[in-house]
């Protein structure tokens, strides 16, 4: 009982970090039509400028709250300078991205030095619920995960800026006609996007520590759950999001790790195969 | 995906020739290779030529540029002191990237292009496998490797001076066993070294009469390890005989430590932690770990030709990289002064000759102390010591009682 009880801490809180990690990538996606393969940079940068205000002497939390803010600003230099000239070649995209993310990836081993640096956590130490320990740190990013996943689909469904970012989506031609600036529309959707992989990273680098290849697990699996969820909405991500958190998380419980880390890709190419639209496969956000 | 009036990129032909051609120059003139030539020479037969390939970029970085500051210390050293067999060194210091389809390829221009005299260096046992050939059998150069290891490497020409199983379990269990307790978990990353050494570690715990409670392996870039540490938790584990590496060794540590595994009593040790791998986690995450190497920073106390070696490296690389020995970097002195006393011996060159002298060398201080290869054997007797983490720092609890046998070949 208590074994089953952790079980599903562990499970729901690894889930919800692969759903933070994932939700500027969906976002991205869905929104904007291009994948962006520097988002796991995207998370290392955020988790980098957590460490910088750390080691400056501030406390953690000034860190993870500068991170959004700074990879936000980053994200929208960025789409100015280099992503905007792909948005009519999404293989292209893919290349850009991928470079830009090697050349992230590679600075920060080099002002690292290629170690592996711990950043503690704000709050530190577990409760014990019926003989079971649960983080705090883990429950805070289980609990910050839904928050901001809701204030994310809130923004997109309910406010004149969602409804905008979802018209540039879906008729760019239109919005244009209709006096809308999908280039304007476009940035501000790449910086959320970025400041979204941010504050992940911030969030998660007291977990995992911080070192030059943070990125590139979360990369692949945000891949994966962008395709399992499908493109076009929000849900379908973060649904994937979820799904593939939870599977990476439990099947170790169950089947030897070096198994169950392939089952968990054999698992969402089956339901890719079933489903080729996605788990959440609708025309709306 | 939508209409969009931008073009996509475009290239001309010249465009693309241009730059094909600046990359390919880039990549002919070899990004990557460092020549150190010594400050005097000797005219009649030029300089003694040491390779250095180890990893200066990629992901074990930080163990490759000590590797490669050590070497230029020592080199230094040697040549101030008037070189060997009255010919200076000339040190060929070459990238293997972390990478072996790239190390095979530079190792070859320190073989065919700069003729080298020998190499020292491979950290990851892949990296020693990969160039091995290159060195030894195609390019009839000897070898040495410096870095701890799973043992069972016996090819001719190559000589280890890094600690193997037998020097890292012998001691260093019974005292895991006689300070933590007879219940052993061996969590593992799944690849060679610690599929090899845990073999030997089990021996060596069922001899003693300790149990292995499981014997698990992960892939490489696993980061969440819950249902290790539940088993671990659950089936009252008393020691934590751990291989997982960077980067999940971190996470593991910090779950392992939430779990209460170090509260309850539990004995965590790792032998590849260093002082580099103290700032993977808080102090308070890996205290009372416990690790057996040839040499840390607290043996300095008691070893005044390690202190000085520690300090005449700080002064001339100060920074992050870091003088210690889980990164191969005191077998790379090691493996320096052992072939200077073998050159010395020999009084020439010639692969053959050096290596018979190599095959007994000694030298009488080192990091750590001193040092002896095994004659037969080539592979090096040294001093062991166990150091246990305590708030951020080793402090040293058992050494051995002289040069410990590496038990191989």
């Amino acid at each position: 009982m208590e074994s089953a009880l952790n079980a599903i801490f562990e499970v729901l809180s690894f889930g919800a970090i692969i759903v933070l990690v994932v939700l500027g990538l969906g976002i991205i996606a869905s929104m904007m039509g291009i994948f962006n393969f520097a988002h796991g940079e995207f998370v290392l940068l955020g988790a980098f400028t957590t460490y910088l205000v750390y080691k400056s002497g501030l406390p953690v939390w000034v860190g993870m709250l500068a991170a959004p803010v700074v990879l936000g600003a980053i994200g929208l230099a960025l789409e100015r300078t280099v992503i905007r000239r792909f948005y009519a070649a999404p293989i292209v995209a893919m290349l850009g991205t991928y470079a830009l993310g090697l050349v992230i990836r590679e600075t920060v081993r080099g002002l690292i030095g290629g170690l592996y640096l711990s950043i503690p956590e704000p709050v530190v130490g577990s409760y014990v619920v019926g003989g079971v320990q649960l983080s705090k740190w883990r429950l805070m990013i289980i609990l910050i995960t839904a928050l901001v996943m809701t204030a994310s689909y809130l923004l997109l469904t309910r406010t004149a800026f969602g409804l905008r970012v979802r018209a540039a989506l879906e008729n760019p031609a239109l919005a244009r006609a209709s006096g809308i600036s999908t280039d304007t529309i476009y940035a501000a959707t790449f910086a959320f996007g970025a400041a979204l992989a941010g504050l992940a990273g911030a969030l998660v680098v007291p977990i995992f520590s911080l070192f030059a290849d943070l990125g590139i697990r979360f990369l692949i699996q945000g891949f994966l759950a962008v395709m399992l969820g499908g493109i076009g909405t929000f849900e379908g991500p973060v649904a994937g999001a979820g799904v593939i958190g939870i599977l990476s998380a439990a099947l170790p419980w169950a089947v030897t790790p070096v198994l169950a880390d392939v089952l968990v890709f054999v698992i969402a190419i089956v339901i890719v195969k079933l489903r080729p639209g996605g788990l959440i496969n609708a025309r709306r956000v | 995906v939508r209409q969009d009036n931008r073009q996509p990129l475009a290239m001309t032909r010249r465009q693309f020739l241009a730059s094909a051609a600046w990359m390919s120059g880039a990549v002919a003139t070899g990004v990557g290779s460092w020549i150190v030539p010594a400050r005097w020479a000797n005219a009649a037969e030029g300089p003694i030529k040491v390779g250095i390939a180890t990893d200066l970029t990629g992901a074990i970085g930080f163990a490759g540029n000590a590797n490669a500051n050590i070497a230029k210390m020592v080199v230094k050293d040697i040549n101030d002191a008037g070189g060997v067999l009255g010919r200076p060194l000339e040190l060929h210091i070459e990238d293997t990237a972390s990478n072996e389809s790239v190390a095979v390829a530079n190792v070859r221009k320190l073989i065919q292009r700069d003729k080298v005299d020998v190499v020292l260096g491979g950290i990851t046992s892949s990296m020693r496998n990969a160039i091995k050939d290159v060195i030894v059998t195609r390019g009839k150069t000897l070898y040495i490797y410096p870095q701890l290891y799973e043992g069972k490497e016996c090819t001719p020409y190559l000589f280890c001076t890094g600690p193997t199983p037998a020097q890292q379990c012998d001691e260093f269990i019974p005292w895991l066993m006689k300070n933590g307790g007879r219940r052993f978990a061996l969590p593992s990353a799944n690849y060679v070294w610690p599929h090899v050494l845990n073999a030997y570690a089990r021996q060596v715990i069922e001899k003693n009469g300790g149990e292995v409670i499981f014997e698990e392996y992960y892939p490489l870039d696993q980061i969440e390890y819950s249902a290790t540490v539940n088993k671990i938790m659950t089936n009252n584990v008393d020691v934590v005989f751990n291989t997982v590496i960077p980067p999940g060794v971190g996470p593991f540590f910090k779950q392992l430590y939430e779990a209460g595994f170090g509260k309850r009593g539990g004995r965590l040790s790792c032998v590849y932690y260093d002082e580099n791998t103290l700032n993977i986690n808080a102090p308070y995450e890996m205290e009372g770990l416990a690790s057996c190497l040839d040499y840390f920073r607290a043996v300095d106390a008691s070893d005044p030709f390690s202190a000085k070696l520690q300090s005449e490296y700080e002064k001339e690389f100060p920074g992050s990289v870091l003088f210690c020995a889980g990164s191969a970097a005191t077998g790379m002195y090691r493996g320096l002064k052992l072939w200077e006393a073998a050159v010395k011996e020999a009084g020439k060159l010639d692969r053959d000759s050096v290596a018979a002298a190599l095959d007994h060398a000694k030298i009488a201080e080192g990091p750590g102390g001193p040092a002896e290869m095994v004659p037969g054997k080539r592979h090096c007797k040294m001093q062991m010591y166990t150091a246990v983490a305590k708030s951020g720092k080793y402090e040293i609890v058992a050494r051995s009682n002289g040069l410990v046998d590496p038990k191989e070949c």
